[in-house]
């Protein structure tokens, strides 16, 4: 039943074979070995599998791999610039403590991707509604907010640096 | 000399974990390892008749199938009360009746739906008050030493008296005397649970494991392996953890199937936890039916206080069993009342049993207290905040369980919540709007719960000039490695950026308790002073012994390069004298002339110089230290001074209450915490921010419906997280009062805000609506249930 | 191995093809989001999946003489939507509070209707905007009113071989306020422990109510409409005590259960409190629309 798909993740173009029940997240991890998405719950209410599929944010364990097929996905391991420096979302997250045990940090920091492509300059309010499925048991999300306007700074500030993959 | 690294907020040093680069146990794969999956019971209360695994045996790919007949009948837990795998009967549902290894999770899934276990239902009970009646089915016919029972309490009275309790009640003018409960809660880590075991020829175990402690998880696996006649030790090796908040303190059953199973198959096994799994068999906070008495005399002074607990252990023994230890801190010591008196009583019941979680049993406590609290003031007529300055506590007082208070910033806290919330104007209107506030003491400098209290550190120079700190400590998100590196940095004069820290490898790592009680970041900076001190004197010699030679060639040497360069007229003889030395940013110089670019020299090259000596005489630079705090184990009269100091607060809370619908709407909420002296203010606000959304879940959604001892709602729709849209306007004022048994000033911040966050909420509640709901947590339903009973 | 085999046709013509063609042995997704976790608790078993994502037809909103939205038009495509923003705000309400920004990237307000449960989101503003369900199958194309469309949980009229295709909605008249009020336990990640959608038009004095729809989700094995309550409206000049009254001709025709998300009697505590509420909002909007 395996069938062979191609697509692109952060930029690079892959051809992987998979069964029709498997979720992008499996292929993700497993196949193509970027474990930063990470499983917490695979019923699509943690949101720390949250990858980004032609820009837009969506929980990769239930997300079909097959649907991925021509697609342009996007993950954490694609924010980090070729000559190895942090994206400023990910720099503001340590700037302002928007991480604690890390297990959720890969998939907020996608969410907060999503939002800033779409609203670079986003309110309090913005920002909460847009990673209300990013769920964070350590930091009761007010560093992860002030983490996300800080990038929202950084990145006005810094508007020629964009991840791979876009 | 003005601190410089200590007091600021640094950023995050775990760059790892926003890039995704972090490695948690998810993401961690060996050679021939095998996927490891768990069949529990489907029934609360029942003997196993009979298991055929014959299919499952059979099914391509199964590596091995254990029961409990099939496995050494070795017993494990904290009261030795159960085996890994179950062989007499099931008590709870998450009771473990078979295991397999199998080459995949598919595998292995398929495999325990093809295990029959044959049960024979026995009477079940999950009321732990039920459960302490005579005719109560018996949850453990014998003990762990084969001895009949004939209850279902646990050995552990649970008591404290002080002073004389029926005298005071005589004294009291006003008395108060009520019951609340509280429910399950569960930790609810990002991380599932998870472990890898595997064995080398010589039997020797590797467990990873996300334990909190890693040398307490290694006596446990050791001795297990003696009793399953084994003849190897562990080795315990911790990667990321996905967060803690006391899940991972104790070694859990999952693990030691993961050990008999990759005994059984000579193959490394995984188990790792899906998230139903992790409500339905990882152990949560256990509910407590608490009544409470207190009086006061006329002027709101409080004379006694009685407590009782009834804490509903579920089928088997965690440390969940344990928390009146902590209990006791709030129950004998918040605020000043001489006369106490305190029983718990730990039941068994058919339900899932209970562990650790952040707080350690004083968030149930401080509940019932500081419920109780506001009754008592309204039966004496004086204001929440009044009432609870009249009686706060002070610095350098001893408590009746015999804890030393030093420094105690809790009239502080509570007069910050009074002008911050404007408490006057809003306090005692029942319109729906009210205002409520809790106090809380913790733990601030360890908890001696066991003979030791001790963090073992070493501190380790190489020829670059970078340190590496090698501590017996776990990071779980709490910013240690942070923090670590900025008390280094103080203690050392070397930059916070040249530290590394290398944690998690029990074959390396110095011993330690474990990264638990709030306690690491005042163990670990005693330990830093202690070894920092030592990698400076051993550096300073060094550099005497070295920077005269290094220095003079250097002058030579600029001198022949340039010939305008003048050889400056220093006596070089005074770098001979350590102590005319000192090391600042990774550079050692002359005390007396700082400035002087000439005579300073980077630690990398006096380091280099001694490791490359040539003649048999070389030196490297390693300091330990092994810090064990002058705290005290209780006593048998649960007495004596558990931590060397005590972290004290008040959160006061604003909430509206929709009268129609009885939903809760936090409108400001001051969080004013004594944390002794922040290392990193933005860190301690996070432990803070954290702890108190986690306190307020506990307030208002969070709860485990267990029904008949079977979890409800195991996943996150509906065990009810707070999420980034529910948001609670949090001021957090930090209160430096400088702790003299502190390392640089600080105490431990890890768990308290968690504590007052649910009796804040209930009382400003109460306060809103005109009466008192009794229960966790303030469900909208329950809320609006009060209000329509009001005055029936 | 237990798999199925995934389908991804190009159009409607193909997807109504594979579904003639594997019948009861295929299952049709929108978004998918359920099943995922359906199959791998083993409450679904397909033989095949058919994937309605790639079906550029299903996934539209226009807005001419009428309001059409496609079936396999995301939650999230309709809470960016500038139609929906602007005139149906009780559809914004509803899919703008469903899920995640991730769920509401895959999850289409077909399945949402499809699936048939009582807490439907979508299901009670799309009964009070009296929207008409579209539909094509082997038979040709036929439509129904939503309100005739639940049969119970988890079962519509959709016959085998059918697919929803669109809904289409009406214009409201110009003097018309609607909303849609999801009650939950938290702001985010939640099912509605109660629904209350209500839409109410207003005559030429911005007073009388010429129209009443009340559609509740979690109020009854299927997602209703207060016929009662409405007809009650009608006619009157609404203000609170009116809309009060209504709200407890809604709790007494609804027949809500107890739940882990909620007990019986609250739920009908809270159709008299909401609806009331919900028939507020409206007015302020009817107002505002007037005034805009």
């Amino acid at each position: 039943m395996r069938r062979t798909i191609r697509f692109t993740v952060n930029g690079d173009p892959v051809e992987v074979e998979v069964q029709p029940h498997w979720p992008l997240l499996r292929v993700l991890r497993d196949e193509l070995e970027l474990t930063g998405a990470k499983m917490g719950c695979g019923e699509g209410e943690c949101g720390a599998c949250t990858v980004l599929v032609d820009g837009k944010p969506i929980n990769s364990c239930i997300y079909p791999a097959l649907e991925a097929e021509g697609k342009q996905v996007l993950t954490i391991e694609g924010l980090v610039s070729p000559d190895n420096e942090l994206h400023p979302i990910q720099q503001a997250f340590l700037e302002k403590a928007g991480v604690q045990c890390g297990f959720c940090t890969p998939g907020m920091i996608m969410s907060a991707k999503a939002l800033l492509d779409m609203n670079p300059n986003p309110t309090e309010d913005e920002v909460r509604h847009a990673l209300a499925g990013n769920f964070c048991r350590c930091t009761g999300y007010v560093q992860i907010v002030e983490s996300v306007r800080h990038a929202a700074e950084l990145l006005s500030k810094n508007t020629k640096r964009t991840g791979t993959g876009e | 000399m003005a601190e410089q690294f200590v007091g600021k907020s640094f950023p995050r040093f775990d760059a790892d974990k926003v890039t995704g680069r972090a490695r948690f146990i998810n993401d961690i794969k060996a050679p021939r390892m095998l996927c490891g999956k768990i069949l529990y019971s489907k029934r609360p209360h029942a003997r196993i008749a009979h298991i055929d695994t014959s299919k499952a045996e059979k099914l391509h790919g199964v590596r091995a199938v254990l029961t409990g007949f099939n496995t050494p009948d070795v017993r494990v837990g904290f009261l030795g009360d159960q085996t890994a795998l179950k062989r007499d009967k099931v008590r709870q549902f998450r009771d473990e009746v078979a295991a397999v290894a199998a080459i995949n999770e598919e595998t292995a899934e398929e495999a325990l739906e093809l295990i029959h276990v044959e049960y024979e239902d026995l009477p079940a009970v999950f009321d732990p008050i039920e459960a302490m009646k005579e005719d109560a089915p018996l949850i453990h016919e014998v003990d762990a030493r084969g001895k009949p029972r004939r209850n279902n309490i646990l050995p552990l009275p649970w008591k404290l008296e002080a002073g004389d309790v029926q005298k005071a009640r005589a004294e009291s003018a006003f008395v108060v005397k009520d019951t609340f409960k509280t429910t399950w809660v569960h930790q609810v880590c990002m991380g599932t649970s998870g472990c890898i075991a595997e064995f080398d020829v010589n039997n020797n175990l590797q467990f990873t494991s996300v334990t909190n402690v890693p040398f307490g998880g290694k006596d446990r696996l050791d001795m297990f392996l003696r009793n399953i006649g084994i003849k190897g030790s562990t080795r315990i090796l911790t990667p990321y953890v996905g967060g803690s908040f006391g899940s991972k303190l104790d070694t859990d059953i999952y693990e030691f199937i993961a050990v008999l199973l990759a005994w059984k198959t000579k193959c490394p096994v995984k188990i790792l936890f899906d998230r139903q799994e992790e409500f339905a068999a990882s152990p949560p906070r256990q509910p407590i039916v608490g009544t409470v008495e207190q009086g006061c005399d006329k002027d709101g002074r409080l004379k006694f206080r009685v407590v009782e607990m009834i804490l509903d252990n579920g089928a088997y023994t965690s440390w969940g069993a344990t928390t009146p230890s902590v209990m006791m801190v709030p129950i004998s010591t918040l605020y000043r009342v001489p006369n106490i008196s305190f029983r718990a009583t730990c039941v068994y019941t058919n339900n899932i049993y209970a562990q650790a979680m952040r707080g350690y049993g004083n968030p149930q406590a401080t509940y019932v207290v500081e419920q109780s609290m506001d009754q008592l003031a309204l039966e004496a007529g004086i204001d929440p905040i009044e009432f609870r300055l009249i009686n706060a506590n002070e610095p350098n007082e001893t408590s009746p369980m015999g804890l030393k208070i030093t420094t105690c910033p809790m009239k502080e806290c509570l007069e910050e919540v009074k002008t911050r919330l404007d408490w006057k104007k809003k306090q005692g209107k029942h319109d729906g709007h009210g205002v409520g506030v809790a106090c809380f003491l913790h733990v601030g400098g360890g908890a001696r719960v066991y003979r030791s209290d001790a963090q073992g550190l070493i501190l380790k120079v190489d020829d670059e000039g970078k340190m590496t700190a090698i501590t017996g400590g776990t990071d779980q998100g709490q910013g240690s490695e942070t923090i670590i590196r900025q008390m280094v940095a103080e203690a050392t004069g070397f930059r916070p950026q040249d530290v590394n820290i290398f944690q998690g490898d029990t074959e390396i790592c110095p011993w330690d308790v474990g990264t638990h009680a709030s306690r690491h970041a005042f163990m670990v900076g005693h330990a830093i002073l202690m070894a920092g001190a030592q990698v400076r004197a051993k550096l300073l010699a060094m550099a005497s012994t070295w920077m005269g030679q290094l220095i003079s060639r250097n002058l030579q040497k600029k001198a022949r390069q340039d010939s305008d360069f003048k050889v400056p007229d220093v006596d070089l003889n005074l770098l001979s004298n350590p102590e005319n030395l000192d090391i600042s940013n990774g550079q050692i110089f002359l005390k007396s002339d700082p400035e002087n670019k000439l005579l300073r020299l980077p630690v990398a090259q006096i380091v280099r110089s001694a490791h490359m000596v040539g003649t048999g005489r070389g030196e490297m630079i390693v300091a330990e230290a092994f810090y064990d705090p002058p705290n005290e184990m209780l006593n048998a009269e649960g007495k004596g001074n558990l931590s060397c100091c005590y972290t004290f607060g008040a959160h006061g809370v604003e909430v509206q209450v929709d009268q129609e619908t009885g939903q809760v709407t936090i409108l400001n909420y001051v969080a004013a915490h004594d944390v002794g002296r922040a290392i990193n203010p933005m860190l301690v606000k996070g432990q803070i921010y954290g702890a108190t959304i986690m306190g307020a879940g506990y307030g208002l959604t969070e709860e485990m419906q267990v029904n008949a001892g079977r979890v409800m709602n195991p996943n996150l729709l509906d065990y009810k997280l707070l999420t980034a849209k529910d948001k609670i306007p949090i001021d957090a004022v930090i209160v430096e009062p400088i702790e003299p048994s502190g390392p640089f000033g600080l105490k431990g911040i890890g768990e308290p805000a968690c504590v007052p966050a649910a009796p804040a909420i209930a009382n400003a509640v109460a306060d809103a609506i005109g009466v008192r709901i009794k229960d966790l947590p303030l469900s909208p339903e329950k809320v609006l249930a009060a209000i329509k009973g009001k005055g029936k | 191995m237990r798999t199925f085999e995934y389908l991804k046709p190009a159009s409607l013509k193909e997807a109504l093809e594979l579904l003639g063609r594997h019948g009861e042995k295929a299952k049709l997704v929108a978004g998918g989001t359920d099943l995922m976790v359906q199959w791998k608790k083993k409450i679904i078993s397909p033989e095949y999946v058919i994937s309605l994502r790639n079906v550029p037809e299903l996934s539209f909103v226009t807005y001419e003489s009428d309001l059409k939205i496609g079936s396999a038009t995301t939650h999230r495509s309709l809470e960016l939507s500038p139609v929906i923003r602007e005139h149906f705000p009780i559809l914004l309400d509803a899919v703008s509070n469903l899920g995640s920004v991730q769920v509401r990237n895959s999850a289409t307000i077909g399945g949402n209707i499809c699936n048939a449960a009582p807490s439907a989101d979508t299901a009670p503003p799309l009964l009070a905007l009296d929207a008409v369900v579209h539909m094509a199958g082997p038979q040709g194309e036929r439509a129904v009113p939503i309100a005739e469309f639940f049969k119970g949980p988890s079962r519509t009229v959709l016959a085998s071989g059918e697919i929803v295709t669109h809904f289409s909605i009406a214009r409201p008249s110009p003097n018309t306020g609607m909303a849609y009020w999801k009650h939950t336990r938290r702001k985010a990640m939640d099912l509605p422990i109660l629904g209350v959608a209500v839409l109410l038009s207003f005559g030429p004095d911005g007073k009388t109510c010429t129209k009443a729809r009340i559609g509740l989700g979690v109020a009854a094995p299927t997602p209703m409409r207060a016929r009662k309550a409405e007809a009650f409206l009608e006619g009157k000049a609404i203000d609170r005590a009116v809309l009060d009254e209504a709200g407890k001709t809604a709790a007494a025709e609804a027949s809500p259960r107890t739940t882990i998300r909620g007990s019986q009697w609250y739920r009908e505590e809270m159709i008299r409190v909401l609806v009331r509420r919900t028939g507020m909002i409206c007015m302020e909007r009817a107002k505002g629309a007037a005034q805009g």
